[in-house]
């Protein structure tokens, strides 16, 4: 048998190989020292290769996955426990609150009713306020609107076509080069 | 029915325990494999937490006649290739040089072969390996990981990559061999 390939000789280390073929190559191993040398040399490379270390994980990774794929969902029966457990202790609290001061309840109830009346319409006063400014606003802006397009239209009747090409060209190019003029201080700013 | 299987299916009844038993038996197994294909610890651990994500939503698509590992490792590998597509890095795109590298025949023996082995202690050997493992084409290091850290058999691979036995061997026997010679070349 002539000398080993390298597919052989992996194949030999893997057990891939079947036992007529195993013998023929065990046969020429016997012989051959350059190939027991290469066989040697690979088989206890992949037993290093073998036993690798483990990519480290954290101890709490199974739990961080699990908790992305089952994200915490509260209840409807979650929410009513919360919403009880909440009331409950408010009722708690203040009645102990009356029992340890001796204050009577009727009025500290009619206080709070009182504060949170004048609360709400102090807040209501503020909106009716606001909304009036804002109608006015309006009201005025739309006014403005209806003077504009009057005089615009007016003015289109008195000045002829050629004209009122030239000046809106006009006013386009001015707008155009006070943009550049603007765009471009700002650029030197930067850059200054 | 395996255990892997009974465990898919208790996930799909609504138990989540049995996935939590999934995670356990297969973070890793995963984590070697992605750890070792993206180098970066945190980048590693991210993928192998959105791979369970995947596979969580792909379980009911789950075919039993196909073996559980095998069907999560080609998840895996589909991620990988998918994040590198997104990163336009075609290491693992290039099965068609491949091909034609399958095709040369293995050479002999070289009648003077340097000993790399005997130099180092095992432990600086596998730092070594280690080291190198991250110069070889994707496309190998892949496959070399799933032979030597995740054990599988050549059936199992070829089963993950849609290729013929005869072919992965091939492969991983040239990844080994490109191995040897950066470690050979290192010294």
């Amino acid at each position: 048998m002539k000398c080993l390939g390298i597919d052989q000789v992996y194949s030999y280390l893997e057990k891939e190989l079947s036992s007529e073929e195993n013998k023929k190559i065990e046969e020429h191993l016997a012989t051959c020292l350059k190939c027991k040398k290469a066989l040697e040399e690979r088989s206890l490379l992949f037993q290093a290769a073998d036993s690798l270390p483990l990519w480290q994980i954290p101890p709490d990774f199974t739990q961080q996955v699990m908790a992305r794929v089952y994200p915490d969902k509260v209840t409807l029966r979650q929410w009513l426990t919360a919403v009880a457990v909440g009331t409950s202790s408010i009722v708690a609290t203040l009645l102990a609150f009356f029992i340890f001061t001796g204050q009577n309840l009727t009025t500290f109830l009619s206080g709070i009713t009182h504060t949170l009346w004048n609360l709400v319409r102090n807040i209501a006063i503020i909106f009716i306020k606001l909304f009036k400014i804002a109608s006015l606003l309006i009201t005025v802006a739309r006014q403005l609107v209806e003077h504009l397009f009057e005089n615009f239209a007016r003015l289109t009747t008195l000045i002829s076509p050629e004209v009122q090409i030239s000046i809106i060209t006009f006013s386009i190019l001015l707008f155009t080069f006070l943009i550049l003029g603007i765009r471009r201080k700002i650029l030197i700013g930067e850059k200054s | 029915m395996d255990e892997d299987k009974k465990l898919v299916e208790r996930t799909i009844k609504g138990e989540k325990e049995a996935f939590e038993m999934i995670i356990r038996k297969y973070q890793q197994p995963i984590a070697n494999y992605i750890g070792r294909m993206v180098g970066e610890r945190e980048l590693a651990l991210d993928f192998t937490q959105e791979i369970f994500i995947k596979t969580y939503s792909a379980l009911p698509s789950y075919q039993p006649e196909y073996k559980f590992s095998t069907w999560l490792f080609k998840i895996a590998s589909n991620f990988i290739i998918d994040h590198w597509r997104k990163k336009k890095i075609g290491t693992l795109s290039i099965d068609q040089q491949r091909a034609t590298e399958d095709q040369k025949p293995f050479p002999q023996i070289p009648d003077s072969e340097p000993s790399i082995v005997k130099k180092y202690e095992i432990s600086e050997l596998r730092e070594r390996i280690e080291k190198v493992l991250e110069k070889i084409p994707a496309s190998l290091r892949e496959l070399f990981i799933w032979r030597h850290i995740n054990e599988f058999s050549y059936k199992e691979i070829a089963e993950i990559k849609g290729l013929p036995v005869g072919t992965i061997k091939n492969r991983v026997f040239q990844a080994k061999e490109l191995i040897r010679k950066n470690l050979e070349e290192k010294t």
